[in-house]
Formats: C-alpha cells, sequence, structure tokens
C-alpha cells in the first residue's frame, strides 16, 4: 500500500449517506417488503414448550388435512448437522428437543393464519429430561448431557470440545506462573459476576424467503449479514452444491450479530424443498425474535487479579462459564475470543484462564455485538477499578500505568502494534472533567464518575477473505460489487468513498451493485467482528488499483506515454506531460479509437481485489500461546457521570464520553455514530436488559417488560472522541470500531455507581431497584 | 368472517379497499396496498415503526383495525415528500445523519412530522417526549433528536 | 412460552348505530362479544391469546363519547372514548383538573395515547393504570348505559380484582364526570417506571390536597395507589393520619410509613415486593410534600 503518498480528500471526509433518500421516503427495500405475487406461501414453526425432552412421536395428520396447508416438515426429513464452527444443530430437532422454542416443524400454507391454525393442529409427545440451567453445574460432572454425541461433531481444529461433558469449548491461557505470584501482591481483588442473557433487539425481525426450483436450484432471500456463509452452511447440510444455492440480502433492519450465520433462513429453505416451484416465506414475530433466534450468551465468570505496590499488575486468574445455550455452533468461537482476550487491555505477565463453553437448556448463544468483550470487560474492568482502590491510586492512574501499548507482549504471546489507548484515557479523563467532583443537583442525589477501557480484535477464522470487482459505465461511473452488506454502519458509503479515491473520481459516480446476490457479488466471509472497513475496504482499494492500473496503461498505449506520467483526477485521465485529457466515459466501454476509427485501444474495463489476512497463527490448545493470535485489535475508553436518586435508585446519565483508536476514520461522522449508537446499545444493556429465564422459559419475551433504551433515555450530552494511530495493513491505517463502542459502557457505568453510592453490583443490569435495595443493604439508605 | 368495504384517504388520494375485520391497519397498507415504507416491528404497540397519521394524528397502525379507517384521513411516509422533493423534515434528519439502517425512520418521521405540525418549537425535552415511542437501535437517538430540532429551526 | 399469533385472531368488528342497539348485541352475545375504543389493551390481549371474543363492538362514535364539557356549577364531563392527547391538550381538563393532564402524560407514547382512553383503562381494571389514581381522588363517576336504562358507579368499590370490576355484559361506559374539587386544591401524580419517561407504573402514587377546616391538621388529602395490590388502593390509614396531626416532615413520614403497610405488592418481572413498598414510602413521602409545599403555609 502506498503510505508516503498524500492521503486523498475523499478519506477523513464526512460525506453524506449514499443510502439515505431511499431510507427516508420509504422507498428502501427490506426483506419483507419485497412482492412474491399470488404464489407465495407462509410459514410457521411449531415449537418445542419444553427446555429438554426427548421427541417421542410428531402427529401431522390433523394439520395436513386442513385445506390450505402445502406441505409440512420435521426433523425427520433433515438428517445432516448444521453450524459456523461446531456442526451440532439441526434444521428441526431431531430426537430431543433442548431449549424452549426450538423448531420441530414447519408448515407452509397460503396464508400465515391458516400456517399458524395448522401449528396448532401438530400433536407433539415428549419425555421430559432434566434440564441444565447453569453452566457452573453445566460444566460439572453431575449435569446430565445435553449432547451426548458431542465427540462426533465436525468441528474446526481450534475449537476443542471435551467428550462426555458438556463442555463444547475449552481454551486455555497458561502464561508465566500465577500460583507464585500472588504472593508477591500488594493487593488482590477477587469477585465473581453474572452476566445476564441479553438479546439483540434489531427493529428489523429476522425474514427469510426461499424457492426451490423443480431442477433443485434454491434462491433464498433473507435480512442476512452473511450471505455467503448461509449459502455455504444451508447447501452442505442439504446436500446441494454452493453454486446451486443463490442468496440475495437487502438492505438489513438492524443485524448487531443476529442476522450472522445461519440462525432461521435455513428453515424456510427446507420447507421449500417439498413444494417446488412456491416461495416460501417465514419471518419471526418479535416474541420469536426475543429467544427463539439467536441471544447474548449469559456469562458467569470468576476472577482474581493483584497488583504490587505501585500498583503494576503481576497477575490475573480469569474463569469463564459461558451459558451457550442449546447450540454452541456459533459460541464457541465466542469462548476462544474471551479467552484469548481474557486481560482485558492491560499488559498482566502472569495469565491463568480457563474459558469454557457449556451447554445449557437456555436459548442459543449468537454473535453478537462485542462477541465476548462486553461480558468479559464488565468484570474485567470493575475488578481494576477496585483494584486501584485498594491500592490506594486514582483509577485514570491506574489505567495508564497498566494499558496495553504498542510493542507490549500479550496474553497470548503476540506483540502488539502500535495502539493509542493512553491518548484515548487522557481525552477521555480530560473530556470528563475526572477529578472533579461537582456537588449534587440535589440533597436526595450523589453524583458520580466511572471510567473503563475497551479492546476487542475481529474474531474469525484464520482465512476470512474479502473480495470487490468495480465495473465502469459510459457515463464514468463505476459499480462496485462486494459482498459485505449496509446493516446501518455506513460501510456501502465508506467503500465508496475509498473507491472514489483510489480510482480518482468524485464520490458521486460510485454506485453499489446491491442488493448483495452471491450470483454476482464478489465472496466476502461475512459482515460481523468490525472487520469491513479494514478487510473489504483492502479488497475494495485493490480493485479500484486494479482498475485504475488498466485505465492508465489503455490510455498510455493509445497516447503512446509513459503510465508514470498519467493521473485520473475527478473521473478524467491526464497526462502531466502532455496535458491531454480523456474523460472516463465511452472509453471504459469502447476503448480508445485511432485517428480514423480503424483500431481501438482497450476495452471494457473490469477491476478486481482481493484481501485475506493469513498472518494469524495458531494457539497452543495447553497454553494459548502464538506468535499472532489475531489480525489487530481495537482499543479505546469510555466514561460516565451520573447522577443516583437514592430515594429511588435511578441513574440518570449527565454525560458520556467515549474515545477510540479507529487508525484511520475514513468518514469521522459516520465513526461518531457508530460511537453514539454503541454507547446507548450499551447503556441500554447496562441499565435496563436482562432475558429473565426462569425453568428456560423466558419471562419477558416482549418489548412490554425487556425495556431498552428510549430517545428519553440517553444521556444529555454524549462525546465522541475519534484517535488514529494507523494500523499497518488497514486503508490508510484504518482499523474496524462498529462492535468497540458498546464494549466498556457496563464497567464503566459499575464504577460510576461504586463512586455516587459505594456499592459494587454483583451484574448488569442495574436496575433501580438493584441499586436500591443495595443501598438499603449495604445502611446507605433505611 | 365480516368483510367491510372501506373508502378513506392515503396520502391525499381516495381510495376503496375490502378488508376482514381482524385485518390491521399496518396490514391492509403493506399487504393490500404493498405501501412498505410503513414497518412491522412488533405488532403491539411498542416500537412504533408503524406509526402512520390517522386524520394528522400519529398512531400505531398495528393496533388500529384495517375497518377502522373507513371515512378516515392516512398519512404514511411515502406521503411526506413532495413531487420527489424532499421535506425539509426529512433533509434535516439526512444531514445530521440520524439515518443509519433506515427500519425506524418511516415512524420517526411521521412522529416528528406531527410534532412539528402541532409544536413548531420545540425544546430538546419536547422532542425526546414525542419520540418515546419510536424505538430506534442504531443511532442512540442523538443525531434524530439534532435532526428534528433543525428541522424546526429552519421552518 | 409466549408464543402469540403474527396477527389478530379473526373476529367480527360491529359498529352499532346507538348506544341501545349496542346494549342489545352486547347483552345477546354474553362472553362472545366486547365493547372497545382505543383498542391498545383490547388488540394487545386478543393477539396474546387472553381474549378471545368473537365480536369487538365499537362503540366510540356513540352519542356524548367524544365530548369533554365543563359547567362551574357541577364540574367536568369527559365521554368516555375522550383519548389521552385530548385529555392532555384539553383547555378545560388543564384549567381545573390538571392532574388529569398530568397523570395522562405519564402514560406510554405519543401515539398510543392517541388512541388510549382515561375510560378504557378503568373498564380494564388493571391495577397499574396512571390516570385512575387521579380519577379516584378527584371522586370521579362513571355513567353507564345498560339494556336496563343508566346508572352511575363510583370508582370506591368499582375494582373487584385485577382485570374485574362491577362491570356487566352489556353495560357501556360512556362518559366519566367530575365534581368541583375543593378549592383550592393541589394534586400531583409520581410515577416509577423503568425507562425514564413512558412504560408501565411499578409503583404509581396519586396525591391531592386541600384546606379543610374539619380536619384536625387544617387538611385533607386523598392518596391513590397503582400496581401494588389487586386493586387501586387508597390508603386510607394515611390519609388519616394527615387528617388528626399537624403536618410536618415527621408527619409525612410517618404517613408514607402506613401507606406502605398498608400495600401487598407482588413480586413479578418488573419488580421485587421489596422494592415496590420501598418505594411506596418514598414516592408516597414525596407526593405528600409536593403537595403540602403548595397548599401549605
Amino acid at each position: 500500500m502506498e503510505t508516503t503518498e498524500k492521503t486523498p480528500d475523499l478519506i477523513g471526509q464526512s460525506v453524506d449517506r449514499l443510502d439515505v433518500h431511499e431510507k427516508v421516503t420509504g422507498a428502501a427495500v427490506f426483506t419483507d417488503d419485497l412482492q412474491f405475487g399470488r404464489k407465495l406461501l407462509h410459514a410457521r414453526i411449531k415449537r418445542s414448550p419444553h427446555p429438554h425432552a426427548l421427541i417421542k412421536s410428531i402427529d401431522i395428520s390433523r394439520a395436513l388435512a386442513l385445506p390450505g396447508v402445502k406441505a409440512i416438515v420435521t426433523g425427520e426429513d433433515f438428517p445432516e448437522h448444521i453450524g459456523l464452527y461446531l456442526k451440532d444443530k439441526h434444521i428441526f430437532a431431531r430426537e430431543r428437543v433442548r431449549f424452549v422454542g426450538e423448531p420441530v416443524a414447519g408448515v407452509a400454507a397460503i396464508t400465515e393464519e391458516l400456517a399458524e391454525q395448522a401449528v396448532e393442529l401438530i400433536d407433539v409427545e415428549y419425555q421430559l429430561l432434566e434440564p441444565v440451567f447453569d453452566p457452573e453445574f453445566g460444566a460439572s460432572p453431575e449435569a446430565p448431557l445435553i449432547h451426548p454425541d458431542l465427540e462426533n461433531y465436525e468441528v474446526p481444529n481450534f475449537i476443542f470440545p471435551q467428550a462426555g461433558t458438556n463442555i463444547a469449548n475449552h481454551f486455555k491461557i497458561r502464561k508465566g506462573d500465577t500460583e507464585r505470584t500472588w504472593e508477591r501482591c500488594a493487593a488482590i481483588v477477587e469477585r465473581k459476576f453474572h452476566i445476564p442473557h441479553i438479546q439483540h433487539v434489531p427493529i428489523e425481525p429476522h425474514v427469510a424467503i426461499a424457492k426451490v426450483e423443480q431442477t433443485g436450484k434454491v434462491t433464498l432471500w433473507a435480512a442476512s449479514q452473511s450471505p455467503f456463509a448461509q449459502r455455504n452452511l444451508i447447501a452442505k447440510t442439504l446436500g446441494i452444491s454452493q453454486s446451486d444455492m443463490r442468496v440475495i440480502a437487502p438492505l438489513v433492519g438492524g443485524g448487531f450479530g443476529c442476522k450472522a450465520g445461519v440462525t432461521m433462513e435455513a428453515m424456510p429453505v427446507a420447507i421449500a424443498t417439498k413444494v417446488p416451484g412456491y416461495p416460501v416465506k417465514l419471518r419471526l414475530t418479535r416474541e420469536e425474535e426475543f429467544y427463539t433466534n439467536f441471544v447474548r450468551q449469559g456469562l458467569v465468570i470468576k476472577i482474581k487479579v493483584g497488583c504490587d505496590a505501585d500498583g503494576k499488575l503481576l497477575a490475573m486468574e480469569n474463569t469463564m462459564y459461558w451459558d451457550g445455550g442449546a447450540s454452541t455452533e456459533y459460541g464457541v468461537n465466542i469462548t476462544r475470543a474471551g479467552g484469548y482476550s481474557s486481560t482485558g487491555p492491560y499488559d498482566i505477565p502472569n495469565v491463568k484462564t480457563d474459558s469454557l463453553c457449556v451447554y445449557t437448556n437456555h436459548p442459543i448463544g449468537g454473535a453478537y455485538r462485542g462477541f465476548g468483550m462486553s461480558e468479559l470487560h464488565t468484570a474485567v474492568d470493575q475488578c481494576m477499578d477496585e483494584l486501584a482502590e485498594t491500592i490506594g491510586m486514582d483509577k485514570v492512574a491506574f489505567h495508564k500505568l497498566n494499558c496495553v501499548r504498542g510493542g507490549d507482549i500479550l496474553v497470548t504471546g503476540m506483540t502488539l502494534h502500535p495502539v493509542g489507548l493512553e491518548e484515548c484515557i487522557d481525552k477521555v479523563a480530560k473530556a470528563i472533567d475526572w477529578g472533579q467532583k461537582p456537588p449534587a443537583s440535589a440533597p436526595n442525589k450523589r453524583r458520580g464518575k466511572g471510567i473503563a477501557l475497551a479492546w476487542k480484535a475481529p474474531a474469525m477464522p484464520p482465512n476470512a477473505g474479502s473480495s470487490a470487482w468495480i465495473e465502469l459505465n459510459e457515463d464514468g461511473t463505476a459499480t462496485l460489487g462486494i459482498g459485505g452488506q449496509e446493516i446501518g454502519q455506513g460501510t456501502f458509503t465508506a467503500v465508496a468513498q475509498i473507491a472514489a479515491a483510489t480510482l480518482g473520481v468524485p464520490y458521486e459516480s460510485i454506485r453499489i451493485a446491491g442488493p448483495l446476490d452471491t450470483q454476482y457479488s464478489p465472496y466476502e466471509w461475512q459482515t460481523v467482528a468490525s472487520r469491513l472497513t479494514w478487510s473489504m475496504g483492502n479488497a475494495v482499494r485493490a480493485a479500484a488499483s486494479d482498475t485504475r492500473r488498466q485505465i492508465l496503461e489503455t490510455v498510455a498505449d493509445a497516447w503512446d506515454e509513459d503510465v508514470a506520467n498519467l493521473d485520473i483526477v475527478n473521473g478524467v485521465v491526464i497526462s502531466y506531460k502532455s496535458e491531454e485529457e480523456q474523460p472516463l466515459k465511452e472509453m471504459v466501454i469502447y476503448g480508445l479509437p485511432n485517428e480514423d476509427f480503424t483500431e481501438w485501444t482497450g476495452g471494457p474495463i473490469v477491476g478486481r481485489g482481493m484481501f485475506m489476512p493469513t498472518y494469524v497463527t495458531g494457539l497452543d490448545a495447553e497454553t494459548g500461546q502464538g506468535d499472532r493470535a489475531v489480525v489487530h485489535y481495537t482499543v479505546g475508553a469510555q466514561a460516565f457521570d451520573i447522577e443516583i436518586d437514592i430515594e429511588t435508585g435511578k441513574i440518570e446519565i449527565l454525560k458520556g464520553v467515549a474515545a477510540f483508536d479507529v487508525g484511520k476514520a475514513i468518514n469521522p461522522e459516520l465513526v461518531k455514530a457508530q460511537i453514539e449508537g454503541g454507547f446507548v446499545q450499551g447503556l441500554s444493556s447496562a441499565v435496563f436488559e436482562e432475558i429473565q429465564l426462569k425453568e428456560g422459559v423466558m419471562q419477558n419475551p416482549s418489548f412490554v417488560d425487556y425495556r431498552i433504551a428510549t430517545s428519553a433515555d440517553t444521556p444529555r450530552e454524549i462525546e465522541s472522541i475519534i484517535v488514529e494511530v494507523p494500523q499497518d495493513d488497514g486503508p490508510w491505517g484504518a482499523r474496524g470500531v462498529g462492535e468497540h463502542p458498546m464494549i466498556p459502557a457496563v464497567a464503566a457505568l459499575a464504577n460510576a455507581i461504586y463512586d455516587a453510592v459505594g456499592v459494587r453490583m454483583e451484574g448488569p443490569p442495574f436496575s433501580a431497584e438493584k441499586i436500591y435495595l443495595a443501598m438499603l443493604d449495604a445502611g446507605i439508605v433505611s | 368472517m365480516a368483510y367491510h368495504n372501506i373508502i378513506f384517504t392515503l396520502n391525499g388520494e381516495a381510495e376503496a379497499v375490502v378488508v376482514p375485520s381482524h385485518m390491521t391497519l399496518l396490514q391492509m397498507l403493506r399487504e393490500e396496498m404493498v405501501m412498505t415504507g410503513t414497518k412491522n416491528g412488533c405488532a403491539a404497540g411498542e416500537c412504533g415503526a408503524c406509526t402512520v397519521l390517522l386524520n394528522g394524528e400519529p398512531v400505531n397502525s398495528c393496533l388500529v383495525l384495517a375497518v377502522e379507517c373507513d371515512g378516515q384521513e392516512l398519512v404514511t411516509v411515502e406521503g411526506l415528500a413532495h413531487d420527489s422533493q424532499l421535506d425539509p423534515l426529512q433533509q434535516a434528519l439526512v444531514e445530521a445523519g440520524g439515518v443509519q439502517c433506515g427500519f425506524c425512520t418511516p415512524g420517526v418521521l411521521i412522529s416528528a412530522r406531527a410534532l412539528l405540525d402541532r409544536n413548531p418549537h420545540p425544546t430538546e425535552a419536547d422532542v425526546r417526549a414525542a419520540l418515546v415511542g419510536n424505538l430506534c437501535r442504531c443511532t442512540g437517538y442523538v443525531r434524530i433528536v439534532d435532526g428534528v430540532l433543525a428541522a424546526a429551526e429552519r421552518a | 412460552m409466549h408464543n402469540p399469533t403474527p396477527g389478530l385472531p379473526a373476529f367480527d368488528y360491529i359498529k352499532p348505530a346507538s348506544l341501545r342497539e349496542a346494549s342489545q348485541f352486547l347483552m345477546a352475545h354474553g362472553d362472545t362479544a366486547r365493547p372497545f375504543m382505543g383498542g391498545t389493551d383490547t388488540f394487545v390481549r386478543m393477539r396474546d391469546g387472553f381474549w378471545r371474543e368473537k365480536h369487538l363492538v365499537d362503540v366510540k362514535h356513540l352519542d356524548g363519547m367524544n365530548t369533554i364539557a365543563f359547567d362551574p356549577e357541577i364540574g367536568l364531563t369527559m365521554g368516555a372514548a375522550v383519548n389521552m392527547n385530548r385529555v392532555i391538550a384539553s383547555p378545560e381538563v388543564n384549567a381545573h383538573y390538571p392532574l388529569l393532564a398530568q397523570a395522562a402524560g405519564t402514560v406510554a407514547s405519543y401515539q398510543l395515547r392517541s388512541r388510549a382512553t382515561i375510560v378504557g383503562n378503568i373498564c380494564n381494571g388493571s391495577p397499574a393504570g396512571d390516570t385512575t389514581g387521579a380519577c379516584i381522588v378527584l371522586q370521579g363517576l362513571l355513567h353507564i348505559h345498560s339494556v336496563d336504562g343508566t346508572r352511575t358507579e363510583s370508582l370506591d368499590n368499582f375494582f373487584l380484582g385485577p382485570g374485574k370490576t362491577v362491570l356487566q355484559p352489556g353495560d357501556i361506559v360512556t362518559a366519566i364526570s367530575f365534581p368541583l374539587p375543593p378549592q383550592p386544591w393541589t394534586g400531583c401524580y409520581i410515577k416509577l417506571g423503568r425507562n425514564a419517561l413512558g412504560d408501565l407504573a411499578i409503583v404509581g402514587v396519586t396525591a391531592l390536597g386541600y384546606p379543610d377546616a374539619t380536619a384536625k391538621s387544617g387538611y385533607r388529602f386523598r392518596l391513590a395507589l397503582a400496581s401494588v395490590a389487586p386493586v387501586p388502593l387508597r390508603p386510607v390509614a394515611a390519609e388519616t393520619i394527615l387528617a388528626e396531626n399537624s403536618i410536618d416532615e415527621n408527619i409525612i413520614a410517618v404517613a408514607a410509613q402506613a401507606a406502605m403497610d398498608a400495600v401487598t405488592p407482588i413480586s413479578d418481572t418488573r419488580g421485587s415486593a421489596r422494592y415496590r413498598k420501598m418505594m411506596v414510602r418514598n414516592l408516597t413521602r414525596q407526593a405528600v410534600t409536593d403537595v403540602w409545599q403548595k397548599i401549605g403555609d
């Protein structure tokens, strides 16, 4: 990459998004908006009411007899497993059900109402099995096995299931010698936290439509972050070749990880195989969205951390029991990521981590913004706050002393690249007026400030690739083909800027070839992991460079000039030598004619590019050590200034501040928008959100009792700060930031609560009730 | 099952539809009239993605029966722009950066349009209160509120 | 497992031409028919499968249902179908019964308030209704039409249990009226929800106070508590303490304690019984103090 060249104007410019006109007029097409005509069939799903049971029999005869019902399928029809990492899931339950809401049968009928009526007519006989509702218990030898066949599941070589147990993955860090270090510690903090399950709550619920032709070719339309992964996994499970399956992914109304991998999308495909030629549509109700699809795993985490008399961290022991739910096909990697980042962004020479992904009879844990980091940091950053206080050190000073810096050897033995974490801490501390304790606004209020740090690396397999193509049009515009999805984060806009800047055309000249369509779009691993600006950005930059090279070579040939003297500026090829100009219009299709139009040079220009980082190394199964665990880390810090009403326990957020090192902000306002949005989602998870599970049944599966932040709940002021310490292999130094703004929120708020009223919370959500009763029990109020 | 012949105006145009009793206004808009700008986020009156104007007042169309719209006036997000010119509110929201995934946007625009119609100079608190019934998961509401206030200032 | 249908169950929509026709239809169809106005509770419960009536009778267009009228000799009469936003905006309500507007303003969202009605909330018999407390302390009277004619019901003995009221099949509440409150009076409603605005009340405290020479303390308070008992509750012992004893910070605290002792909240997904009891005490103290500061010396 040309790092010595001047950064183009477009890079770092906050251009308007290119997808907004359609969104504000209602013209934007989301998956439920697609029209399929009168042949469309509607699907509804028969679901298990039990958390753990054997399926004794399924009688679909009464349902089949209902006029208007066209097909009914069960697990009997689809024997193969499906899964992104660990293949432990069936499309419909086979032999046993493992969570409340698990699909047992699927119905297609001419109306959604009829399908629902048919579902009611399906009779399933169950034999109840002893359930597991706690991951610590689930990991113990006493627990009944939820997946007795675990050892037979297909699994990649970086995941370590423990045969004969409920442990789907056990990731270990053994670095230095924690045992012998404790005696050198001047202060030790040992805490246990329970982090509950939460759900992504995209405002657009899941929806997918599938059609199978008589030839066996499949088309799937889905609200999807991962069209290529869905094609791959569903095709394999159904015994179809990938090229015989086409996935079309319109704009997504919020993903946050829940529309990654395969969740409900396999079901309409499976049902559609029984009604060739008929499209079959399945959409989740909001209630189904809450508990039958992906949730964020719960976590029980025990941390012991110690420092010397100067406050320098010496050792950490970290045991994590991830409540993976009924299937851990995706969750096993969250466990791994939690493990290899288990110190948080702190330099600790002695580390012992055990990160266990445990099966339970709970909803399925899947990718959720942060991929384990929010849960981890909730615990780690609270312990650091407490340790700083125990050793009598200012918390900001403690963070600055111990935070990771470029050149540090990390928990996995990897050497960290340059990062601006200290700069983030300094800027956040300044913006929140750290050290100033203004008086509370009323006698019944208490004021407090809290700070927390965060880091995260993209969690991917070692060969997650991006690719892009560019094709030029007669009017001088360029169509950019990508496989990464616009889920609101602004990726279409960012890559359009990258393409335009590299090619030398105006931003307005770039057209994104959407909606994503595996038939025409180039491969992209998934839209997850905050990886697109960096990875897909590199691929787009490479494609634009390739396109530029072809154009310049064509013109150089036609003009008999040296490519080195040519440039493309504002959509016009210019020669610095002869001062000739050639606009990029017809020439990009028809080539350049000679004087008498008897010969042409060039022809249709199509450029391509690819980026796949291959320098990630494996990690030792016993020690978790390896040269390069991850591609890179994005780091940041966040702080809250709050008031608590001691009569009710209610929190008012006066100000929130966050700083993240994004390497290079391609579009600064879009970066700030991510910081604000992640901040509020984090705040919401800290104050309101919890999947309340009782005997495996979600007690609050609707907006009535699963509360999220509304427009009235956000802080009076959110300040977003961008720090830029370039990433060596990012486009102009850019790194991702999509997930990170959510990560430190819970811990930062917990630390602010402690500063305000002197109680430490055992786990989120920090509801007014929890805070009030904690104060009551501590004698702070009576 | 009872059916009803209903006549109403939608975005200024007269329409006639036959609907069963239990069809909601949201279903009628999306399925009968293929006006898909208005979204289904929860079907329970909580998320606001289905907000439309019924006789000038914002309602959750998932909790209104289609048959109740007989003789009434409806406005949806498709009716906000005029001859391909964006309504100043839409423009202000775009410029403020208050649109990310766009799924909550139609409902937000309707609620905000109604707010500015009844209160042309809202305070920030007024805007936040008016949008409490429009859930957004992407933006954190910051730029949505900024956009509505900017639109108010321009009017 | 809570798994409601995507849409509403099938039913017939009935739009009667008169109150007489409406009451007759409801009487004739017993528990297969239900009147509705805003529908914000009705449709949610039908989708959830709790209410399964085959006939929904729209009564909101019938005589008197939509008027708001204030008579300086008699008081306020509000049609049952007047939605909450209209209450909040009404000059008559704001001039003479501002507590009603204040309480209505705490309900849910603007969209829901465009349809939800105060009377509808009362008829559903929910102990959590935000405006019910205001209606109780303002001595609201329900006007009911049935096949037997019209009658009134005070709110004092109207609620029988969660979701249960004294209403009979065929009954249609056409209006709620409020007598002139004793002047000068002040009231407030304090609602504790999870979010800053909207949400249901985890605990709600309504307080109304006025000078009264017949009370030993010189003042009388009417209190109503939401979400802390099977029905909206008047903590009479607390009211008595405030009537019998010279009012100061301590007496207010004692009264608040008595309010707390009067309630039997449950623990549910929204809050624990323990927290609710403490909040009854703290919010009653706050509400009474707010009112006292305005009516006291």
